[in-house]
């Protein structure tokens, strides 16, 4: 209704707008190639690379060279192939751990903005608490606690992504209510549950679409982290922190079990905070509407 | 922030409790021998008998009496294990913010200052990779980096700083740089972006136009102003700097809050779990109690309340 006859005319405003804007932020483009380049590692690269990940197929304690490109590990295996399947050990955990944080800290960003009041408090309180634990020290004993395996990691990593959801949700959902569709929406009869999905929840997709991408560095992080500490997915499965646990008893012997299980976290992590910088700049600048959101805006 | 600490402990306490699987059975595994007393000898010391509001009371107030109850691994009073690794966790995160205030600021500032220079460049770029390394990599590689081109690896043995503030110190910078890598490079992007924002406002052209030299106008009036900012983050930055210590503690071998944490974690050793966990959350809270009372010293416009 009133909206049908605003977005249209909006997105074309944000269209001239947006396409000249993307392609003039170099460091949101060079996330998305690193970024894509790892999505399509993760999912195509054992058919290009077929080397087991898990069986030995050459001597242990390589370097680079033309047949093991990142030399081997102490067992003989293919470091390469291993940090393929890392790359997909990687994503999953982040893509799960992400979509918890999403669908939950959504759904509490939402009722708390849109509801009010006590609900409002009773959640905020929910949200501080689990602020007043360092992110990475939560991860670690709910992992540990609850077991440590790949799916454990998921669900702890989730919950350490959820507080940072539900504020930015919240605070975007409480914008969005001052504006005068949701009063129209409201005298028109629409019930909460309608005015949340058919006006909160499209006014506040490009923060979230920014939160992901910048939560997802996160999660990668947080995975290589919990993997490392032996939280996470377990040997003989490769994944990118245990492969360095590993290499710590053997770097007397090969530097480069350690080096490039390391520099694939790096990049990866880094593509991802270029990708949200860039998107940042383009859907949203004032995401988050914390003081690190005036520095990536500034850092351009 | 009392109030935070009381919910925080409610948190801990119910989670170890709630959690997939009874502590005691996983204390006697497949121990088929056990006995249903032992069992609850067991439920006993670990303070599990009695109902939770009673097992709540008894643990809150045995933290103000000093005393937290034993580990199960080692018997050691809790208070004991605290007493010795909460200093070796609580230096790490000093140092680290010592060494990214101290580096990062100045960093900062030349970068907004000599905006694309060079260096401007470099520090940038430093700055980007510094948010994406992950610490108990860059651990790693100075270990390898100093065994490798000195030949010199730091000395396992934990000494304290007061003790011998040399070898402590030899101990301490690896770790300490591992963990400030992160929060140097956000320190940095953050000065360079709150004093390019600063730089461009009227007082600091007024101060200039009344022939205030430029240095003073830099110290007294735009970084001033540019670090309010700069101690929120800071406030942060501790629960990244508490995490980072938990884990190069590991590799570093230095027993600190998050060593015991993790060792307690691997071996299921529960009172241990809660009461670290409690402490961690109570340093971060505590930080950033400091934080809101410095700001307010910084920008007097801002109370607290």
């Amino acid at each position: 209704m009133s909206t049908a006859s605003v977005t249209p005319a909006w997105e074309a405003v944000q269209r001239r707008r947006v396409i000249p804007q993307r392609w003039r932020n170099p460091i949101g483009i060079a996330g998305a190639v690193i970024v894509g380049f790892c999505i399509l590692t993760a999912l195509f690269g054992r058919f290009i690379w077929t080397l087991d990940p898990n069986a030995p197929v050459s001597d242990r304690l390589l370097g680079p060279s033309a047949a093991h490109p990142f030399g081997t590990d102490d067992l003989g295996r293919d470091t390469l192939a291993r940090v393929i399947h890392g790359a997909q050990v990687s994503l999953q955990v982040g893509a799960v751990a992400i979509s918890i944080a999403l669908v939950a800290g959504t759904l509490i960003g939402l009722l708390a903005g849109y509801r009010g009041g006590v609900v409002d408090l009773m959640l905020m309180r929910v949200v501080d608490i689990l602020f007043a634990f360092p992110g990475i020290v939560l991860a670690i004993v709910i992992a540990g606690l609850l077991g440590a395996n790949r799916r454990n990691a998921m669900i702890a990593i989730g919950v350490i992504i959820v507080p940072a959801f539900a504020r930015v949700v919240r605070a975007a959902v409480l914008e969005v209510m001052g504006f005068p569709f949701i009063e129209s929406a409201r005298a028109l009869g629409g019930g909460g549950l309608r005015i949340m999905v058919r006006h909160l929840i499209p006014n506040i997709i490009a923060p979230l679409i920014v939160l992901t991408t910048v939560y997802f560095s996160t999660a990668i992080l947080s995975e290589a982290t919990l993997s490392f500490l032996g939280l996470g997915t377990q040997p003989p499965e490769a994944a990118w922190g245990n492969m360095l646990a590993t290499s710590r008893s053997y770097i007397d012997q090969s530097i480069w079990m350690s080096i490039f299980p390391g520099l694939a976290i790096m990049i990866v992590v880094m593509g991802f905070n270029f990708l949200g910088d860039g998107l940042r700049d383009v859907l949203d600048p004032r995401v988050g509407g914390g003081v690190g959101d005036v520095v990536t805006k500034k850092i351009e | 922030m009392a109030a935070t600490l009381v919910t925080v402990s409610i948190v801990i306490f119910l989670g170890v409790r709630l959690l997939p699987g009874n502590v005691i059975d996983i204390m006697f595994g497949g121990d088929a021998t056990a006995t249903p007393e032992a069992k609850a000898a067991a439920m006993k010391q670990l303070g599990l008998d009695g109902s939770y509001v009673s097992q709540y009371w008894r643990w809150v107030s045995g933290i103000f009496q000093g005393d937290m109850g034993n580990s199960l691994l080692s018997n050691r009073p809790i208070s004991d294990i605290i007493k010795t690794a909460l200093p070796i966790t609580l230096e790490l995160i000093i140092l680290g913010l010592l060494i990214a205030v101290v580096i990062g600021i100045p960093l900062g500032v030349i970068s907004a200052v000599k905006r694309n220079s060079a260096s401007d460049y470099l520090s940038r770029i430093g700055g980007l990779i510094g948010i994406s390394i992950p610490n108990f990599w860059l651990a790693t590689l100075l270990l390898v980096f100093f065994s490798r081109v000195f030949h010199w690896v730091p000395p396992l043995s934990y000494v304290s700083f007061f003790e011998d503030p040399v070898q402590n110190l030899q101990e301490f910078f690896m770790p300490a740089i591992s963990i400030s890598v992160f929060t140097l490079a956000i320190v940095m992007r953050m000065v360079r972006a709150t004093m390019l924002d600063v730089l461009n406002l009227d007082y600091v052209r007024t101060a200039r136009a009344k022939g205030v030299p430029r240095r003073k106008v830099l110290r007294n009036h735009a970084l001033r102003n540019a670090l309010i900012p700069v101690v929120t983050v800071v406030g942060f930055e501790v629960g990244v700097l508490i995490g980072g210590a938990a884990i190069v503690e590991i590799i570093f071998g230095l027993p600190g809050v998050g060593y015991t944490l993790l060792n307690a974690i691997s071996n299921r050793d529960y009172p241990v779990i809660q009461t670290a966990t409690l402490i961690i959350a109570a340093v971060f809270v505590v930080a950033n109690m400091a934080v809101d009372l410095i700001y307010g010293f910084l920008d007097p416009r801002i109370s607290v309340s």
